[in-house]
């Protein structure tokens, strides 16, 4: 930090005398750094045309300008870095996803209509039946700049005739003292300069929209050395607001974000656009009674497993932790590293390893204990198959956190207790649990809110089924977040907007649930 | 306190939202595995595990280069030499990137203006990538699309346009252990009884008559031949030979024999949904079956451990003909927004189709040349190559309609369904319902 030495002396009155030189060239070196830096970036944003990114950033380089390069706004000085990550991480994740849920934004929707449009029309360029290919070098003429000059088409048709090709339309080219190759590429013709690979490829765009004129179209270049006839068959009539297909004489006009055909007969063009739909995904969330139905069957699911995830998990460390931590134990260390070997292990891994062990034929699970259960096939017994892997995975954490709560509970205290006669189980029960869940409170709800959220174990293990209701987007074993992930990366069509909107559901529930569960840790703090 | 409390609440719930929203970073990575769990076994993909989540992000685009290739690892290095060689006849600078996920990464870095000019990729992804605006026709002259097998030709068109070149065509077909079953059988019926008889004289070695990969969400990819036998199948075609998305045919009558084939088979263990892509070819490389339903990308295993085996074509159903698997086209694609588009367009035409390009890219995956001359060539010395060729000589290549992402889902889970014991009749009206319904809401 920069201004480290004006932040150290606190308050302002007990300040005495101006900063030591070099302090003072580090924070103006390390203001002009971010200065820099940040106008370093504003450039290349600047490059890609993203003007509101450019603005932020002026807004943030002047804000750190403003704050450390006086003496005043003390307080500020150690809140800017933290807000601004605040902003950057985790408010402008929430706006963005906010304004997404009001939009149709998903597959077939991610283009402006100016793109989904001229997409359309370029896709819609076909060679003109019956037209020959030409041999095609690409020059400018004698004398001119390769990377400005006009661009010239030297043409060879496949009868061996040259041409020469610009935007007025195409003429012979006197065969006098032009050099081409077996394949018929002109290799030298005089009074062109004929350009080589790199200076084409760098005129690229204007070689898009570049046509020698012909009757039914226009000849374009395919690469470097091919040249073809072709017309777009689709036109677009900006005033109308209409698409025609001169091939079919159909036209499309625009409704749902899409061109559809104007008599309502036949395909829309699969290229939409992104638009504004207002409330309508929180309106699909709450009106479809698949998706309805769907929510709140995996909302229940999704807070028992949560709920019995934490609850299994500790109360397996708490046991094991009280075990380990009798002083009679000898290897304590020993034991409590191979405990731990299962959070160690990555978790998908372990999650893949117990898929295959919950296997109805081939899993060593059904092997060893001779059952013929359908593990990942019957919705309950997924279930289950679900939970014993989270609790493998999850107990050597709340061991842990368990050993060393319990290391930090005086010996006196449970000595004190054993003196006024409570045997062990009460001494467990009203003195060491008590002040056990003090310290680890906080962290089974932050596991709640990890397991709320556990993605990866349902991924990996069950993709979220089975899927019995002979509906593949809501399984038995989703979970809210699995069920957003499928509807907007995965599934039939994926869909960022109704994602957002789910997610933003899922949001407010954790919000809540969280805020309860830290109100009542409070209550768990008055033993004290 | 209370506002600790609120601030740590605040953060759990953001936590959430960045996981479910933001999560397409990292997360994308898996989602296309099951956008196309059936689709993406005819990539390279083995029955391995999909990729660590590690090392999942999208390459970030040399800039320096004057054509930049995405492709997967497998094909990168072929490539790679390929590419310099291009590079050095035309003076300019190619770099070929590896992409882990190049479906959905290609799309996402297209979007925003960091994608390649080219990649390498799956004919399916077609309809998705026009629909998207990420990819440019093609303009391939009729003497070098005459040059490749129709079914190659066929599958890069999309709404009558092309947009790309084939490298390679692959289809499933039979693979049989030859010390278990040395003859091949020309039935479902004979299958079964041959594979009974290897099981009983095995003495408990043997426990699968047949593998074929089901899993509990089942596979649709894998389910087709059994519809296509009874000239059932997923979409009906309109008159210019494209598959129309308004008419889903998964509960014709043709369709059902096929499902009501899956469920005897089901019935009599020979296909179980606990047979899935995670130990489907373990099951066979150890010699416990001696079929197995599989394509190209199986190969490289059996190979190394050391199973003798040969490829037919896959059996016929008794009432109907024979199944006929899809056909996946590796090909070609020009991104729509490349930055360096003449070059693109130059590498995908005019080199691509070179005989030498294509036999080179064969010998990485082992996949039949879309390239009739390479073909030729090929399949003279390798009889796998012709093996495969033969076995998916009726097939049609996979629909590439955007509509197809709402099959796999629908399609697979009913087929597991009947698969353990659900009516065929009834299972597949359903899924017809609902892959219409899907339909109808994209």
């Amino acid at each position: 930090m920069a201004a480290a030495d004006t932040t150290f002396r606190g308050d302002p009155s007990t300040r005495s005398g101006p900063a030591p030189a070099w302090v003072v060239v580090v924070k103006w070196a390390a203001i002009a750094l971010v200065v820099a830096f940040g106008t370093l970036v504003s450039w290349r944003l600047v490059e890609d045309g993203k003007a509101l990114f450019v603005v932020i950033i002026a807004f943030v380089v002047m804000a750190v300008v403003a704050v450390y390069s006086t003496r005043r706004a003390v307080p500020l000085k150690y809140l800017l870095p933290g807000m601004l990550l605040l902003v950057a991480f985790q408010v402008w994740p929430i706006a963005y996803t906010a304004a997404t849920a009001f939009t149709n934004y998903g597959d077939g929707h991610l283009l402006s209509k100016e793109d989904a449009t001229a997409s359309i029309i370029a896709n819609s360029v076909q060679e003109v039946p019956g037209s020959p290919r030409y041999r095609l070098s690409i020059a400018v003429p004698q004398g001119q700049d390769p990377a400005k000059g006009d661009l010239t088409f030297l043409l060879t048709d496949p009868s061996g005739k040259y041409f020469e090709g610009t935007p007025k339309g195409l003429e012979d080219l006197p065969t006098d003292g032009v050099e081409a190759t077996t394949t018929g590429k002109i290799t030298k013709a005089p009074g062109f300069t004929i350009l080589d690979a790199k200076q084409v490829n760098k005129r690229g765009k204007e070689l898009g929209e570049f046509a020698v004129p012909k009757d039914n179209g226009g000849i374009k270049a395919v690469g470097l050395s091919e040249a073809f006839e072709g017309r777009a068959t689709v036109t677009y009539d900006k005033a109308a607001d209409k698409l025609t297909d001169t091939s079919t004489g159909k036209t499309y006009v625009p409704k749902g974000a899409a061109w559809v055909p104007a008599d309502g007969q036949g395909e829309a063009y699969p290229q939409g656009w992104k638009q504004n739909v207002g409330w309508d995904n929180f309106k699909t969330l709450v009106t479809n009674s698949t998706l309805r139905d769907g929510f709140v069957k995996i909302f229940v699911w999704n807070v028992a497993f949560a709920l019995l995830s934490v609850i299994s998990t500790f109360m397996l460390g708490m046991l094991l932790a009280l075990l380990f931590n009798d002083d009679r134990l000898r290897g304590k260390g020993f034991y409590r590293s191979i405990l731990i070997l299962p959070y160690a292990i990555p978790g998908f891994v372990t999650a893949l390893l117990w898929m295959s062990m919950f296997n109805q034929d081939y899993g060593l699970i059904n092997n060893i204990t001779g059952l013929d259960i359908d593990w990942l096939g019957n919705p309950w017994a997924a279930k289950a198959a679900i939970l014993i892997t989270n609790l493998w995975l999850g107990f050597p954490y709340m061991f842990l956190v368990c050993t060393g709560a319990l290391q930090s509970i005086p010996g006196d205290v449970r000595e004190a207790a054993r003196i006024d006669g409570a045997g062990p189980v009460r001494t467990v029960r009203s003195i060491t649990m008590p002040l056990l869940l003090v310290a680890v409170g906080p962290l089974l709800i932050a596991s709640f809110a990890f397991n709320f959220n556990n993605f990866t174990l349902i991924f990996l293990m069950t993709k979220g089924g089975p899927f019995t209701d002979g509906d593949v987007s809501i399984g038995s074993t989703d979970l809210l977040i699995t069920y957003a992930f499928r509807i907007a990366f995965s599934g039939v069509n994926p869909d960022y907007g109704l994602a957002s909107a789910i997610s933003i559901f899922i949001f407010i529930i954790v919000g809540l649930m969280s805020y309860v569960g830290f109100r009542r840790t409070k209550s768990l703090e008055e033993v004290n | 306190m209370h506002k600790r409390a609120f601030g740590a609440a605040a953060v759990t719930g953001v936590a959430a939202l960045l996981m479910s929203a933001c999560g397409g970073g990292g997360d994308a990575a898996s989602s296309s595995s099951s956008t196309s769990s059936a689709s993406s076994s005819t990539e390279t993909t083995t029955s391995a595990p999909a990729p660590s989540p590690t090392g999942t992000e999208a390459p970030v685009r040399d800039q320096a280069a004057d054509l930049v290739i995405w492709t997967d690892a497998d094909r990168a290095p072929i490539l790679t030499k390929y590419a310099e060689e291009f590079g050095k006849e035309n003076g300019v600078k190619v770099a070929v990137q590896i992409s882990v996920d190049l479906r959905a990464q290609f799309k996402d870095a297209t979007k925003v203006g960091k994608g390649p000019d080219v990649i390498v990729g799956a004919h399916d992804w077609l309809g998705e990538l026009v629909q998207n605006g990420a990819v440019a026709p093609i303009q391939l002259s009729g003497d070098v699309a005459s040059k490749f097998s129709a079914n190659s030709i066929a599958a890069t068109k999309f709404n009558g346009q092309t947009y790309g070149v084939p490298y390679a065509v692959e289809n499933i077909g039979l693979m049989r252990n030859t010390a278990l079953a040395p003859t091949a059988p020309k039935t479902m019926d004979e299958l079964v009884k041959m594979g009974t008889e290897a099981k009983k004289k095995s003495g408990g070695k043997v426990t699968n008559v047949l593998i074929q990969q089901v899993g509990k969400t089942g596979n649709a990819y894998y389910t087709y031949p059994y519809l296509s036998a009874f000239d059932g199948g997923i979409f009906a075609t309109k008159a210019n030979g494209d598959y129309d998305p308004n008419k889903v045919i998964v509960n014709s009558a043709g369709s059902i024999k096929g499902a009501e084939e899956l469920a005897k088979l089901g019935k009599e263990k020979i296909l179980s949904t606990n047979v899935g892509d995670e130990n489907a070819e373990g099951l066979f490389t150890s010699g416990k079956a001696p079929f197995f339903i599989t394509g190209p990308w199986s190969v490289p295993n059996a190979k190394k451990a050391g199973i003798k085996y040969e490829i037919t074509s896959l059996p016929s159903l008794a009432g109907g003909g024979a199944m006929k698997p899809f056909l996946g086209v590796q090909m070609f694609y020009v991104s729509a927004k490349a930055k360096n588009a003449v070059l693109a367009q130059e590498f995908v035409t005019n080199y691509v189709p070179r005989k030498d390009v294509q036999l080179a890219l064969f010998e990485q995956g082992g996949r039949p040349p879309a390239l009739k001359e390479a073909y030729d060539e090929v399949s003279a010395k390798d009889k796998d190559v012709k093996a495969w060729y033969e076995a998916g000589k009726d097939g049609k290549p996979m629909p590439n309609i955007p509509a197809m992402n709402s099959v796999w889902g629908p399609l697979g889970q009913a087929a597991a369904d009947v698969i353990s014991g659900k009516a065929p009749k009834a299972r597949f009206d359903a899924a017809q319902k609902e892959i219409v319904a899907n339909i109808a809401k994209g």
